[in-house]
Parts: structure tokens; sequence; C-alpha cells
């Protein structure tokens, strides 16, 4: 019924515009004439109410097929082995190990929010408004797209590749067995500098509870060398870009986009060279 | 004096008491909002709240064999572990997120199951996330019945040093009153 | 039988209760079409006409809208539940298996429940992936992506504070792990960065506000529930108008 109303309508509305193409080359130009648009009622009332049964029925299949689990009674002496958060907070779990809490837990995802909120006055590219493209906005299209992939494949290893004691658990394996543990030791970065550089443990300052020591600094200097690095490689190379952005979208851009790319990094460090923090100090160790 | 003058002067009075009244109204309006604001953040902070008990016996030490006695887990979430040189109480907590970990006696290690954490008899982080050492509970002596005292909640909770074994705290420097009994 | 149909619907009409509810005549002529969305205060939502572009299933997807409907799928479950669930901590459990076992339609309701959640928490995802991908958020649209993003977050904060309400243990533990992590916030948190150099201790910082005590115990699962069943969803429905107002306003960004 609906599809016919608007199928007719639209075919009326096409003859009179000249085509498709036409008619989105007028409303990039911001004229969008009255046969352009069609009634609500019946057109998109109707596609509503048939997408809102499809829902429903899928659902209620949904329901048939794996009713709402409900776990033993709650107690505090037992933890579920593993214990598995929903899916949607999976990718968070995943990142818990390997990043202490208060940057897994607290500080990535409110940059998460804090990085949602700022697209749209980051991205000065007037192009791609209301269609499809990656052309015409390759980097916006690019971070996006590697920020959602980093979630979703947390969120793939959090569902199916994680079992007992959080253990890395191929789908062959067996899941009710425990994989050994502590085969592999976890070092800090200024620990293993220390050892392979010969450097000395004493501290050369000592502010209140923090004792500085050379590998300490070095540790700080490839911290803040990433981010530097990282700041300044594109403003060298990509001109056209920092010009485009200006100074401050330029550096929230860099930061947040640096950001994101540091916990694939981080995660690769760990699982390469067994680093447990690449900073450390008396109050928070990343 | 000129009457010009008067009149001026006139105006900015009129200007200083209007200025006033609306400084004084408005300061007023944040004011109260302010403290209302205020309570209500502290009405989110009960003065009393109705939990369990944090210290509790929980037996004599000669009850208590030499290892990780794990049968105070479910109850108090505490394991109670005897060396040669005495014996101390864990908090049965992971320090990562607050799960509890499983011990494995053929591995002699606690494991968390949320995240991995892997810790040694002692505490010591030797794998996993955990960014801290497990904590120790008060220890002390009833002079009344000799049973063990348990304070829950006042813990030892050292800096550990990073090596290559993992995250380390020296042993003697936690075998100290009220942490750890001689017996 | 199609004319008779006909005739009642057109007596009915023509009644004054009919009349005093709906102010239009049926919607088959393009001037009551037009009424019905002006007068209906659901409708109303829709602009009377609107671009062929934005019937375009391969532009929306109908994501928005769907999540929206599990967003009312969720508010009438959720009511339906609230019949049946004490949120203390001896029952809670209990009411929860009664449901499941001795109330007609009670396990429906729950999984319609837990369904239309998952459900919507994927949708709000792949609906704001959407919005990037067609470029939806730029001028004059940036703020309608902001409080978009809100929404995605009060509807990640749904779903967690629901799971602590049946007392199981998923719902103990995944409260127990989410506390430690507020415990673990910077400044705020007794075990966070700086947090104990500022004073913070398991009895002033932000997981005892979050738990009502220094335990997931009673005092947590009532601060949850009433989070869950009344403050987060009056702010999530604040923001859904807001949402809806600004698409209104600002246009449907789709040149199709």
């Amino acid at each position: 019924m609906s599809d016919k109303g608007s199928a007719s309508e639209s075919k009326a509305a096409s003859s009179q515009s000249g085509g498709f193409a036409a008619l989105i080359k007028r409303t990039a130009k911001g004229k969008i004439g009255p046969e352009d648009t069609v009634l609500v009622w019946p057109n998109l009332v109707y596609l509503e109410l048939i997408s809102m049964v499809f829902a429903t029925a899928i659902l209620l299949f949904l329901c048939l097929y794996s009713p709402a689990p409900l776990e033993e009674l709650a107690s505090a002496d037992t933890t579920p082995n593993p214990t598995k958060a929903p899916w949607y907070f999976l990718g968070l779990q995943e990142l818990l190990v390997f990043f202490d809490p208060w940057l897994a837990g607290v500080v990535l995802p409110t940059f998460i929010i804090i990085g949602l909120i700022l697209i749209p006055y980051i991205d000065p590219n007037p192009l791609g408004k209301g269609y499809y493209t990656f052309s015409e906005r390759k980097f916006a299209v690019t971070g996006f797209s590697f920020g959602l992939a980093l979630w979703y494949i947390l969120i793939v290893i959090g569902v199916w590749f994680r079992g007992l004691d959080w253990s890395w658990y191929w789908p062959w394996d067996d899941p009710h067995m425990h994989q050994p543990a502590g085969a592999v030791k976890l070092v800090d970065l200024e620990v293993i500098l220390q050892s392979t550089l010969g450097l000395s443990e004493r501290p050369i300052v000592t502010l209140g509870r923090y004792a500085v020591t050379v590998a300490n600094i070095l540790t700080w200097g490839m911290f803040l060398g990433y981010y530097a690095v990282g700041f300044t490689i594109p403003f060298l190379l990509f001109r056209k870009f920092y010009n485009r952005l200006g100074f401050v979208r330029y550096n929230l851009t860099m930061f947040m986009f640096l950001s994101m790319m540091g916990v694939p990094l981080k995660i690769f460090v760990r699982l390469l060279a067994n680093i447990k923090y690449v900073l450390v100090t008396p109050w928070f160790n990343i | 004096m000129s009457p010009a003058d008067s009149k001026d002067e006139e105006v900015s009075r009129r200007r200083f008491f209007t200025l006033m009244g609306l400084g004084v109204g408005w300061g007023g309006v944040v004011a109260a909002l302010g403290g209302v604001g205020a309570g209500a953040a502290r009405y989110m902070f009960p003065s009393v709240v109705y939990e369990p008990p944090t210290i509790f016996k929980i037996g004599l030490p000669s009850q208590y064999g030499i290892g990780v006695d794990t049968k105070l887990k479910k109850e108090r979430q505490i394991w109670v572990v005897r060396n040669d040189r005495g014996m101390y109480v864990l908090i049965a907590i992971c320090r990562h997120l607050g799960c509890t970990p499983n011990w494995f006696s053929d591995q002699k290690l606690f494991r968390c199951p949320c995240h991995g954490s892997i810790y040694d008899p002692y505490g010591n982080v030797v794998g996993g996330p955990a960014p801290r050492t497990l904590w120790r509970a008060a220890v002390s002596i009833d002079p009344v019945d000799g049973q063990i005292v348990v304070n829950f909640n006042k813990r030892q909770d050292p800096d550990p040093k990073g090596t290559e074994e993992g995250l380390m705290v020296e042993e003697p420097g936690r075998e100290v009153e009220p942490f750890f009994l001689k017996v | 039988m199609l004319e008779l149909l006909k005739r009642i619907r057109n007596t009915v009409n023509k009644t004054q209760v009919f009349k005093s509810i709906f102010r239009h005549g049926y919607p088959d002529n393009d001037a009551n079409r037009a009424l019905v969305m002006f007068s209906n205060v659901v409708l109303h939502l829709h602009p009377v006409r609107v671009h062929r572009g934005a019937l375009k299933i391969k532009f929306t997807w109908c994501l928005g809208g769907l999540t929206f409907f599990f967003f009312i799928l969720l508010a009438i479950t959720g009511v339906f539940l609230m019949f049946y669930y004490v949120p203390d901590t001896n029952r809670a459990y209990q009411n929860i298996q009664d449901l499941g076992t001795v109330i007609f339609f009670g396990d429906l309701f729950r999984s319609l429940h837990r369904w239309s959640a998952h459900s919507m928490v994927l949708f709000v995802w792949l609906h704001m992936t959407r919005v990037f991908l067609t470029g939806s958020y730029k001028p004059p649209r940036e703020f309608n992506w902001v409080v978009g993003v809100i929404l995605l977050s009060t509807t990640l904060v749904l779903s967690w504070t629901g799971y602590l309400l049946p007392w199981d243990q998923l719902a103990l533990w995944a409260v127990t792990v989410g506390s430690k992590m507020a415990e673990a916030s910077p400044l705020i948190g007794n075990a966070g960065p700086f947090g104990p150099e500022l004073g913070m201790n398991p009895t002033n910082d932000i997981a005892f506000v979050l738990l009502g005590g220094t335990v997931v115990g009673q005092s947590a699962l009532l601060r949850f529930y009433v989070l869950h069943c009344l403050a987060l969803p009056l702010v999530t429905a604040l923001f859904i108008a807001v949402h809806f107002w600004r698409i209104r306003k600002d246009g449907f960004s789709g040149p199709l």
C-alpha cells in the first residue's frame, strides 16, 4: 500500500524533475522544489509502521529462541570463572587487561565520548554532507572506521576468545581446561632499559614519593616523544591539512588521533615485548 | 557645585543603588541555589551505612597448617596463610577490579577469573593487569580466648617494585606487626 | 463488504465524539493527510511533507527510528516488570525467578526487555555510524550530534544499571567491577591517580555516591533501581525530545 503510493509519487516527481542525478545536483545547490517532496502520511508513516512490525517480530523470535538468562544468586565470595560483562562492554573489559583501571575504565571512555562530541567541530570539510562518500573525506572516514574497528575487534576477542581466568582460548581449545599460568613475565619498560643499557637504579632526584631515575626520564622522553613526533610530522609534511584545520582544531584532532593510535600501540608493545607499563610514577602507571 | 553636577551625581547614585540591588538580589539567588546544590550533593553521602562487620574472629592459630587455607574465603573473603615464620591474612579481593581470585594449589598461584591477574602466595603480582599486591589484613590475638582477630578494613598496602619477576615487595618488610603473627 | 466498512467509517467520522478527538477526517486526501500531521501529538514529530530521499531505506536504514522504537518497548515492558520487582537484596532474585515460573507472560516481558535493550545498544551504535558516514553531523547539525553522543552514553549507563537488578552473579560482579573503576577515577576516586592526595577515601569518593556505601549491597541495589527506572529514563526521554526537535528544525541532511 505504502510502497505503491510512494513509488507512484516518486515516479511522478522524477519525471517532472528530470531524473535522480539532476535531483541530487539541485539539492546540493539548496534548491528543493515541492515536486521533490512527498506527503509523510502515508509514505513515511507506513514505512515506519512496517519496520516496527518487523522489529517486533524479530524480537519475539529472539525471546523464544533465547530467553533472558538468570545466573546463580549473587554471592560475594565466589566470582564466576570467567566473568564476562554483556557484549557491549567486553571491549572495555578487554582494555582492562592492558591498561590500569583509571585509564581503561575512566579516562579512555571519557576520551571516546569527548572525541565523539568533538567530531563535528574539528571536521571543517564541507563536502560529503548528506550522502555516503569515501573519496571526498578520506581521513575522517578512515579515522572513524579505525576506531570503530578497534572497538569491535576488542568485543569479538572478549566474546569468543576469552575463557577461564580470562586466558586466550582458540575455538578448538577445550573451554573447561585451565591454561597454564605465568608462562610470560611482564616487566616495566624502565626495568628493561635499566638492565639492557646498564643504567643505575639510584634516583637522580627525589620528589616526595617520586624517585626519578635515568631510566624513568628516558621513559618520559619516549612517552612525550610519541606525542611530540606525532604532532610535528603532519605539520611538516601535510601543511595543507594543518592550514585547513587551523591551530586549535589541528591540536584537538591530533591529540585524539594519537591517543586512539596509542591504544593498539600499547597493546602490541605488551604482546611483543611483555612490557607491563611504559611509564611508571608513584601516582599512575601507563 | 553647579546644578548639573548634582544631577549627574543623582543619576550615578541611583545607578549605584540599582546595581547594588541587582547584585544583592542575584547574589542571593546564586547563593541559595549553591546552598541547595551543596546540600543535595551531601544528601548522597549517608552518615550511617548498614554493612557487615569488619572486625571478626577466625579461631585459634593452631587450626591453620602450613600453606594457604581457603576455607574462610566464602564466609569472610580472606585466605589464611602460614609459612615457617608465622601467619598472615590475605584479603581475597583482586587489586585490579575487585573480583575474587581462586587458589590453585597445584600451581601455587592465585588467579583472577575476571582479567587474568596472577599472584603468588605472598600476594606479589606475577602476571596479569593487577597494579598492586594483594592486601594483608591486620591480625591480632584476643587475650581472652586466644583466637585470631582480623580487622578487615585495616590493610597493608606497600608500594610494589617492578622487577623481572613481576611486581614485588620484599617479604621481611611485610612481616611486621600488626599484619603478621609470629606463631 | 468494503463499501459497508467505508460507510461505517464515514458515519463514525461525523460523530461528535470522533470530531472532539480528531480534528480531521480520515487521511485519504492531501488536506487531511496534512492535518493529521498538525493535530496528532505523536505524528507531529514528522513534518507534513518530507524529501523523497528520506524514504530511501538505503540511506537511513531506519536505524534512528528503530532505536526510538526499542526505547518505547523498553519503557512499556519495564513498567510491567516493575509490578513484580522489589529492590531488596533478599527478595530481588526470587522476584526475577517468579517472573520466569509463576507469572503468566513474565518470562516473555523479561526476555523482551532484555532483547530490546541489546538491540537499542546495537542500533544506537549503528545509527551513529550511519550518521557519521553520511556526514549528517556537519553544520548546521553539530549540536544534534552532541545530543546523540549523550544519548549513546545514557543508553549504555541504562543497560549497566539494569543488569544489577536481578541480583544474580553477573549483576553483582559487573557492578563490583564498575564500582572499582569508579574508585580508580583520577582525582575523585580513592584508588585513582591523585585521589588519596586530595583526601579521597572509601567513604567520600565517587564510588561511595554510586553505591550508597562501601560495598555492593542493599543501598547500591536501591540506587541503581532508582537510576534505572526513573532518573535515567527521564534524562534520556528529555534528550530524545531535543534530538527530534532539532531534526525537525534543522531538516533532513539527505540530498536524495
